[in-house]
């Protein structure tokens, strides 16, 4: 009896833990900021009509424990993970947080996948490897990831919104406002929005811009060796200064770039259409231009 | 206007080309039968780029590291950069180079922290925004008063810190969130 009572218990300490299902909520401010802390996973956020923080999904079987707590207007949702955890493929954690709809949210990940829709506040969305996707609208937004893939929808409104990559693409469509966005490898791809300002980097990415410029609208593209299409949607009648030391300009303007040396390469377009408010400056050293105005 | 405005400002009231003074074919020849001859520019030029590249030293220095205690940073000799070249004849200031070693060291210990696929992708970049580098400043080797390449490169400079900074910010960020 004793050994069949030591073998039960070994057999338990030996079985692994099982992934945890999670459903948890609480009471919220409606305008308040909600935290978010997950490794590897995913963190899926929806906001809602209820001044309740709700969390759903799975921890995986390594994991600690869930911290979700309130300190006043924050709420803070953490996956603790053990220290060392690299090489262990059992923290990973998928939840499903549901928020008020306008909160802010400030969500920070090292692998995990972010999606965010339906939240109205400000989003600050961080990720070492995971891909981040989003709606923005109404407040300010600012996504960073290394490796991973940026992708954000709008709705029109006007707001400032930032987005870096190193080596993921950055694709944003329906923003409006102030946007500015930079990759090192990726590319960049700005659709559909009306633009107050535009400040675009790359190095090796390709920069594409499909959109409209507000009337003193100002965009800025630069791009070492990645090829650069700005195609400005509305006649808003632009200054147009773009520069390369040895790629390509093209336009669909009358006027045709011109050697800026006769001892090296490099050519540059100067052209005004209509009062030129808005300005449109373009530069790279290898990588081919391409802008166009409607007329 | 801000530091880095004045300073692409300078960078654009330099000359847009100078016209060689002699027949560059001597020059030519030379290269073609070995011997070196050492380019000569216009006395105004070399010194506008002086001017120039110690305000560009400073500005970039001041504009990546600006709120971060990076320049102080006790360096290890291995994260210790040559200066940083602006075509043959010149390099920014010790002071770039110390904020560059300072924020390198600070990334490296960051990246510790992450996984080794991870900290190749980082690698990966930053050996291209340094391969960029070395192109412009070949290119401006060739032509060294060309205003377009001199600005390039000095934000190509900047997106390298700017880098740094960045992607230690957001790993330490994360990191320290996570517990990691």
């Amino acid at each position: 009896m004793k050994t069949r009572g030591l073998i039960f218990i070994a057999t338990l300490l030996a079985t692994p833990a099982l992934a945890e299902d999670i459903d948890q909520r609480m009471d919220a401010d409606p305008e308040g900021e909600v935290q978010i802390s997950n490794i590897a996973g995913s963190v899926d956020v929806r906001g809602w009509s209820r001044n309740q923080v709700e969390v759903t999904g799975t921890l995986g079987d390594d994991v600690e424990e869930l911290i979700f707590e309130r300190d006043g207007d924050e709420i803070l949702i953490k996956v603790k993970s053990p220290k060392r955890m690299f090489g262990r493929s059992d923290i990973t954690s998928d939840l499903t947080i549901r928020v008020p709809e306008m909160s802010s949210l400030d969500i920070g990940t090292v692998s995990a996948d972010i999606d965010v829709r339906g939240v109205q506040g400000e989003l600050e969305l961080q990720s070492v490897s995971g891909d981040i996707s989003g709606e923005v609208f109404g407040e300010d937004a600012e996504f960073g990831t290394v490796s991973g893939e940026i992708s954000a929808r709008g709705n029109g409104d006007m707001i400032d919104s930032e987005f870096s990559s190193v080596s993921g693409d950055i694709s944003v469509t329906e923003v409006s406002g102030e946007l500015a966005a930079e990759s090192v490898s990726g590319s960049i791809q700005i659709t559909n929005g009306t633009f107050e300002s535009l400040d675009l980097e790359t190095v090796n990415g390709r920069i594409v811009v499909r959109g409209n410029l507000h009337d003193s609208g100002d965009v800025g593209a630069e791009s070492v060796n990645g090829s650069i299409n700005i195609d400005i949607q509305n006649a808003v009648g632009a200054h147009y200064d773009i520069e390369s030391f040895n790629g390509r300009i093209s336009s669909c303007f009358e006027a045709k770039p011109e050697r800026t040396s006769k001892y090296a390469p490099g050519s540059r377009l100067e052209y005004t259409a209509g009062s030129g408010r808005a300005r449109v400056s373009v530069e790279t050293l290898n990588g081919s231009i391409k802008v166009c105005e409607k007329d | 206007m801000n530091d880095q405005d004045r300073i692409f400002d300078d960078a654009a009231k330099l000359a847009k080309e100078i016209r060689p003074e002699r027949d560059l074919w001597p020059g030519i020849e030379a290269e073609i039968s070995g011997r070196t001859q050492r380019k000569t520019y216009p006395m105004f030029a070399q010194a506008a780029a002086v001017v120039l590249l110690v305000a560009a030293s400073s500005g970039i220095t001041y504009f990546a590291v600006k709120g971060d205690g990076a320049a102080t940073v006790a360096v290890q000799p291995n994260y210790v950069f040559d200066e940083a070249a602006f075509g043959e004849s010149y390099s920014l200031g010790p002071g770039f180079t110390d904020a560059r070693s300072g924020l390198a060291s600070k990334l490296d210990a960051q990246l510790a922290k992450l996984p080794p696929e991870e900290r190749a992708t980082i690698e990966e970049n930053l050996a291209l925004v340094r391969g960029a580098i070395d192109e412009i400043n070949a290119e401006l080797s060739e032509d060294p008063d060309n205003a377009q390449l001199q600005s390039m490169l000095l934000k190509a400079y900047r997106e390298e810190l700017m880098l740094m900074r960045q992607i230690g910010n957001l790993t330490q960020n994360v990191t320290s969130r996570n517990d990691i």
